[in-house]
């Protein structure tokens, strides 16, 4: 391999994974990151399934109302026994619960009733300790972008557009 | 079904605007004996204040009573009752300085006013429309205290109207407030729907459709809240020089500070008066608070989204995000303390002056913890990154500022600590019921 810059100028590129200031998680400047690890209910693999076509294509519009997820990650394992949810996110997560429970119910419910054992509904005043019950800190954690948000992104995209649309507009 | 407020149970402040100009003091006590602190409430119950006549006061004055959550533990509630209370009241907004930006100036090591953690256990908030009525309810507290050596005061912050009857940097204060289902009445302009009473108050319906509760017996918690409690020293020094260096003429200087906060200092809102100050619209009640973002200003090129009234109070702003404004409403009551500093003196004089204020909400964490960290002291709701509250905000993650203009968008750099946290607490404030379940003796240990 060539061009590897030395070591020190490496470092000097360090992230530093932080807790999160309130509630679970860890995060990378202000990306939070969440990993759960539960069981699935007997029988749910298969409800999971069925559903997945339909949550995955409504996906883009829901999390897009959520608006501070940067990706999401679902998978069953152990002869579809457990699951991972993983996901990175904007900012704090405890404080904006009770929002994506507001936005998102309907897109969630509608995958995990029956499948995630224990789910008590997302609006649940129990959705929280449920949530929190079945986190594993995570090791490592890298982002791209510390400093910038869905939003963010969202706004430069369009911003780019827009000086992109000009220049082909003056040329 | 109209919501029917319990209103001869709820104490006064929760409903109770302050008056105009107001006397008032803050008391807080140490309770060292058990007994003699259930004494004290029981002695004071006859006087304490409901909101019954808020309307149309007998006599504009009024005491009310808050406890700590040490403050609970100490008259001796059983921990069974004590662990059920929101963490945040648990713990004290003391141990949550990192979540809530009260760090460097701000940090409770530097606090004068004592917190749950260091003294306050039980607080005594007086309001009255003259120095005289301010007196005769401090009599009743001082009577109500005679021969009681275990409960003993630890601090006192009287606060009043500065003599321009504005707060300390010079802004007329308190024009915005939630108008809640069941205060009577009509709402004003602006105040658009009703706040669910469940909001501000235990015991009723809140915005996400179920019975606001507290721990333990509804005798204890039913018709209580919380105050956040918060003591601001403003540098107002430091402020009148950051506009100066800012601005290339007075004019200029307040158009910087109505940027910043997002009224001109008259109280007239940028949203209706962009380009110049309109006083006499500042003072019209049914006109200085009409008016929404998501369709007028969704840029904020009138009223910038990182602006102080913005930041704490979006209206319709975030209706496209994740975030349910109504979820994460305060009901301010704020009072200004110490001196004011003398027009046009640009030397801090060595003065504490500042502002209280007792943030009602029937959920600490969801409203005043939600506000007070996302969006005072971070930028990411509205796409400024890390930028803070131009007024309010922390400054260790971020200085500047920046607003729509022409022909490009202005920035202030270098924004400094103008307000700066000198005391804070999440205290209970009982219904009248609940004052007297716990002076009666409830569910207490000792």
């Amino acid at each position: 391999m060539t061009n590897i810059l030395p070591l020190e100028e490496r470092l000097a590129m360090a992230q530093t994974m932080t807790d999160q200031p309130d509630g679970p998680g860890k995060r990378i400047g202000k990306r939070g990151e969440l990993t759960m690890i539960g069981n699935v209910v007997p029988g749910g693999a298969e409800l999971f399934r069925k559903r997945l076509p339909q949550f995955q294509a409504e996906a883009a519009y829901w999390e897009g109302r959520v608006g501070t997820v940067q990706s999401l990650r679902i998978l069953l394992f152990d002869n579809d026994t457990r699951f991972v949810l993983s996901l990175l996110y904007d900012g704090d997560f405890k404080p904006y619960l009770v929002d994506i429970a507001t936005q998102a119910a309907p897109w969630l419910d509608a995958l995990a009733d029956g499948v995630l054992e224990g789910y008590p509904g997302i609006t649940s005043p129990k959705a929280g300790e449920w949530v929190i019950s079945l986190l594993h800190p995570t090791e490592f954690s890298y982002a791209a972008h510390p400093d910038v948000s869905v939003r963010d992104l969202t706004r430069m995209k369009k911003l780019s557009a827009a000086v992109s649309d000009l220049l082909d507009a003056a040329g | 079904m109209p919501v029917q407020l319990e209103l001869d149970d709820i104490q006064g402040t929760v409903l109770r605007n302050r008056p105009m100009p107001y006397f008032g003091a803050y008391l807080l006590f140490r309770i060292d004996d058990a007994k003699q602190a259930r004494t004290l409430l029981r002695r004071l119950l006859p006087y304490v204040t409901s909101a019954a006549d808020w309307d149309r006061p007998v006599e504009d004055a009024w005491i009310n009573v808050v406890l700590t959550f040490e403050g609970l533990r100490r008259l001796g509630l059983s921990e069974t009752i004590l662990a059920e209370f929101p963490v945040e009241f648990r713990q004290g907004m003391a141990a949550r300085k990192v979540f809530l930006g009260d760090v460097g100036a701000s940090d409770p090591e530097h606090w004068d006013m004592p917190h749950g953690a260091n003294g306050f256990h039980v607080g005594l908030l007086v309001m009255a429309a003259s120095d005289e009525l301010r007196q005769q309810k401090l009599a009743v507290g001082h009577e109500a205290l005679a021969g009681l050596g275990g409960v003993k005061l630890v601090g006192r912050v009287d606060v009043g109207v500065p003599p321009n009857l504005r707060e300390h940097f010079g802004f007329a204060d308190g024009i915005s407030r939630p108008y809640i289902e069941g205060q009577g009445g009509a709402p004003l302009p602006g105040q658009g729907e009703p706040a669910k009473a469940g909001e501000f108050v235990l015991g009723y319906v809140n915005e996400l459709g179920v019975v606001a509760t507290g721990p333990g017996p509804e005798a204890l918690w039913r018709n209580g809240t919380y105050l956040a409690i918060r003591k601001i020293h403003q540098d107002v020094a430091a402020f009148r020089k950051y506009l100066r260096d800012n601005a290339d003429s007075p004019a200029g200087q307040e158009f910087v500070a109505a940027k910043m906060m997002g009224r001109w200092r008259s109280g007239c809102p940028l949203a209706l008066a962009p380009e110049a100050d309109d006083p006499e619209l500042g003072r019209d009640s049914r006109r200085n608070n009409d008016f929404a973002y998501y369709g007028e200003d969704p840029d904020g090129r009138r009223t910038p989204v990182g602006s102080h009234i913005r930041r704490v109070n979006p209206r319709d702003a975030l209706k496209e995000s994740l975030t349910d404004a109504r979820l994460h409403r305060l009901l301010r009551r704020g009072s200004s303390y110490g001196p004011m500093l003398p027009e046009g003196v640009l030397e801090d004089d060595g003065q504490d002056r500042g502002i209280i204020l007792a943030l009602v909400n029937a959920n600490p964490g969801r409203q005043f913890e939600f506000v007070q960290s996302q969006w005072i002291n971070d930028g990411d709701f509205v796409s400024e990154g890390s930028r803070t509250d131009p007024i309010a905000g922390r400054r260790d993650h971020s200085a500047d500022y920046a607003f729509p203009a022409r022909p490009v968008r202005r920035r202030l750099a270098g924004l400094l600590d103008f307000a700066v946290t000198r005391g804070g607490e999440h205290v209970f404030l009982p219904g009248i019921g609940g004052l007297r379940w716990l002076a009666g003796g409830g569910d207490l240990q000792t």
